[in-house]
């Protein structure tokens, strides 16, 4: 079992149906509930980490932002997003975002990805010989080799060459490939579609012929008797006939006028579904005058393309290559959309239908606050550039709580617990069932102003498995976070402040101060462990639960095992007031020598370490 | 050997580079450090693999004249970087217009590589952390504030933009680092917590 290291994660105030501040559905049964049952009030409820919506609200500190207008916690899942540029993860180029529409959401750049491993693929010359240790950068393509060119993966070697997929040019391959499926046959373009739907030739052709997406091993198919299609011809000939038959008054011929409007073969229904399809601008106006219904396509070349059932071509395949030969289902998903390619039926899912991917772009994004639209994070918009506009973070408003393991030899401890008597806790050690271990929780402030903390927790952990948690001193004070000047200066003063810590400790908890060694402090109720300049330590003590399970009982769910404590803190202090924009023209005079007290409240979760199975 | 008995782990520089004896740097004359950087020992550093053709000389006239070799930094490294126990930088190499040279391996500040992995990248950003027993591959180009967790293998020749999270192998990219954790990047208090005086980690 993998170790743990101790975790402090925050619940965002979100995911609490009852919190003000977010708005609420009225009509919501959650909602509802809560005000039936008058929990409002989230001081009452004991929060249940393992609760499984627990799972939606808990995040480490980094990860939380901070409005400074609401005066809250937001959470990746509450904050609104919105995207400030896109950008290539390969070629670092931005993409504006009108290209988006017309080329999609892939780079167009010639940066692409192993359809095997994701790893990125490089443009190589297949004159020589790729050495795979040597694989190289694009200038090295670019020098004196020649061509025919393909794309190969510096991590597992997979090349293009491998699927038929060869560049005559080691540039503009987006554009290259486009033309080209696998196999090495050239995509039709819509001209030369329109060419063979004229051409009775080629149809006689192309029956005898095997389709050539599929000539990896589908030959000898009875189906070949009919033309095979693929996905974009297939589009274009439906395209056509249907604007055909829309287009042809005597098309509305058939008896069952009023039902049929609303069915698939009626004008109305049609002419919506095709300007869905083609894109908007596609309106037939007679249709709307119109009514009746009208024939389906009946030949390929109308867009008819029968299913092609019979799979013993791909099973014979199966049988020699084995499966070996075959695509993951995750290779699969991460295949871009292709539209040259034959239809779905009848594709085997071969290694040899994958196709180099585009690297999907990525976006830079900042964050609304969801209540009050306020932005909270902005970044810059240039992509080579990692500065924020805006960057209000949780971390520099809400003290961090760091988790640590205290060892402690049997002789030091004391007081409050008597039971102090746990071997030295090695961080990631598993925890002893039923033998009391201590936690040294320090709290950092990162606030310029002295803060009051207090903790409250459950005596016994939530769940099957009740573990006895005591907080030594759940009452403290952090003092002030001193900018970085002043830092600097006090460093020369470390003496001094060892000493004042030292003193300090003493006062708290009323004096008793019977240990002036910090490193062997005792364990005593109400007094903080140790203080710095802008943190204060606190001693936690856990009687672990034993996870001895009774006959019958359901086996260990995963982490059940992990000790982990429900925690409600709450800070206060004096903030300079007036910084709100609530009442700013009356009380502003007011506001100015006004100190305001200020209060933020909420529920984290420390996850301590695993409990030893016995 | 030495006169003076009380010789610390580490050799500590006028500009705060803490270098333990112990690590092995070949080819020292072209390795730049920007100071406050740690190497811990065992670290291996190859700046005797330079660059052998010179595509396009920055100044080819004032090298002839003056008679001085041409820039050769093999391994460049910012400030605050911390190299862990047994980890090695080698400069990346490939063919160049028909023959093989290596390039220069470039690193920003605040880079932290983990122990025993190996990076042959061609440009490392800052705030970049790198876990243990991970391999960036040649040519790699990775860019600020990007962590590869621990045993990530680095394909040669990948990008890796600023704020992502990668691991595997191959390495892939599995999530975005927060706003809120930029701070930890930084290493200055790491470097303190190294040395011939070491101070104690800061709570
Ligand atoms: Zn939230
Ligand atoms: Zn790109
Ligand atoms: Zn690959
Ligand atoms: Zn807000």
């Amino acid at each position: 079992m993998a170790a743990l290291t101790p975790y402090t994660y925050i619940r965002c105030p979100c995911s609490d149906v009852s919190a003000p501040g977010r708005p609420l559905d009225g009509s919501s049964p959650m909602a509802a509930a809560a005000d039936d049952n008058g929990a409002g009030d989230d001081d009452d409820r004991t929060f249940d980490p393992r609760a499984p919506r627990s799972n939606y609200s808990l995040y480490p500190l980094e990860y939380l932002l901070y409005c400074e207008d609401c005066h809250q916690i937001r959470c990746p899942r509450c904050v609104a997003e919105e995207i400030v540029s896109y950008y290539c993860p390969n070629c670092l180029f931005e993409v504006p975002s009108s290209n988006l529409k017309s080329e999609g959401n892939r780079c167009t750049r010639s940066c692409f990805q192993c359809p095997v491993c994701l790893g990125p693929l490089a443009v190589t010359s297949l004159e020589t010989k790729p050495d795979p240790s040597l694989l190289a950068a694009p200038d090295n393509a670019a020098a004196p080799h020649a061509g025919p060119y393909a794309l190969t993966c510096s991590y597992c070697h997979w090349t293009s060459a491998e699927v038929g997929i060869q560049f005559e040019k080691p540039n503009g391959i987006h554009a290259q490939l486009a033309k080209l499926r696998n196999g090495g046959a050239t995509r039709l373009t819509a001209k030369e579609r329109k060419e063979r739907r004229k051409d009775p030739a080629y149809r006689t052709q192309a029956a005898a012929a095997p389709a050539p997406a599929t000539a990896g091993g589908e030959e000898g198919g009875p189906s070949s008797s009919a033309e095979v299609l693929d996905l974009e011809t297939q589009f274009a000939n439906l395209k056509a006939f249907y604007q055909g038959q829309l287009a042809d008054p005597n098309s509305a011929d058939s008896g069952l006028a009023a039902l049929s409007d609303l069915g698939f073969s009626s004008p109305t229904s049609l002419s919506r579904i095709m300007s869905i399809y083609t894109g908007g601008g596609w309106q037939d106006k007679k249709a709307k005058s119109r009514v009746g219904a009208m024939r389906e396509a009946l030949e390929p070349d109308e867009g008819l393309q029968p299913a092609r059932l019979d799979e013993s071509a791909a099973i014979d395949r199966l049988r020699s290559e084995g499966h070996g030969a075959t695509a993951s289902a995750a290779q699969l998903r991460d295949q871009p959309p292709n539209l040259g390619e034959a239809h779905l039926h009848g594709r085997a899912r071969f290694a040899s239908e994958l196709r180099p991917i585009p690297y999907l772009l990525r976006t830079k994004r900042s964050k609304r606050c969801p209540v009050c639209r306020h932005i909270i994070s902005k970044p810059e918009a240039k992509v080579q550039t990692t500065r924020f506009r805006i960057r209000l973070v949780a971390g520099s408003y809400i003290p961090s709580i760091a988790v640590r393991p205290l060892p402690l030899s049997s002789s030091s401890s004391s007081g409050s617990g008597g039971s102090a008597s746990g071997p030295a806790v090695v961080p990631g050690a598993l925890l002893e069932p039923l033998r009391p271990a201590h936690y040294l929780l320090t709290f950092k402030n990162p606030i310029f102003e002295p803060v009051r903390v207090t903790l409250g927790a459950p005596a016994r952990t939530p769940g099957r498995f009740a573990s006895k948690v005591t907080v030594l001193c759940p009452e403290f004070e952090i003092d002030a976070n001193t900018d970085v000047w002043d830092e600097a200066l006090k460093e020369s003063g470390e003496r001094d402040r060892d000493k004042d810590r030292r003193r300090r400790r003493g006062e708290e908890g009323g004096g008793q101060s019977s240990s002036n060694n910090p490193h062997h402090s005792q364990l005593e109720v109400g007094k903080i462990w140790e203080r710095g300049r802008n943190w204060v330590s606190i001693v936690v003590e856990v009687v672990p639960a034993s996870l001895r399970l009774a006959p019958g009982d359901p086996p260990l769910r995963e982490d059940e095992d992990v000790l982990e404590i429900p925690m409600f803190v709450r800070v206060e202090w004096e903030g300079e007031a007036g910084g709100d924009d609530v009442g700013a023209a009356a009380g502003r005079d007011a506001a100015k020598e006004a100190r305001e007290k200020r209060e933020l409240a909420y529920w984290c979760v420390l996850g301590l370490g695993r409990i030893k199975q016995t | 050997m030495s006169r003076r008995p009380p010789r610390g782990e580490y050799i500590e520089t006028d500009t705060g580079n803490k270098v333990a004896r112990k690590a092995t740097l070949v080819g020292t004359q072209n390795i730049m450090l920007g100071g406050k950087t740690v190497i811990q020992p065992d670290v291996m550093i190859r700046g005797d693999l330079t660059r052998t053709v010179h595509a396009a000389a920055p100044q080819p006239a004032s090298q002839s004249a003056t008679g001085a070799p041409p820039n050769n930094t093999a391994v460049s490294i910012g400030r605050y970087c911390f190299l862990s126990r047994g980890c090695c930088l080698r400069p990346p190499g490939r063919l160049y217009k028909g023959v093989f040279t290596y390039m220069p391996l470039r690193m920003g500040d605040h880079v932290f590589v983990g122990p025993g992995s190996v990076v042959q990248a061609a440009s490392i950003g800052s705030h970049v952390h790198i876990g243990a027993q991970a391999v960036v591959g040649e040519f790699a180009i990775i860019k600020d504030y990007v962590r590869i967790l621990d045993g990530a293998v680095v394909p040669p020749n990948m990008v890796i933009p600023s704020f992502s999270i990668v691991a595997g192998q191959p390495a892939r990219l599995i999530g975005e680092v927060p706003e809120g954790g930029l701070e930890a990047f930084e290493l200055r208090d790491l470097y303190k917590t190294v040395g011939n005086n070491p101070q104690p980690v800061p709570p």
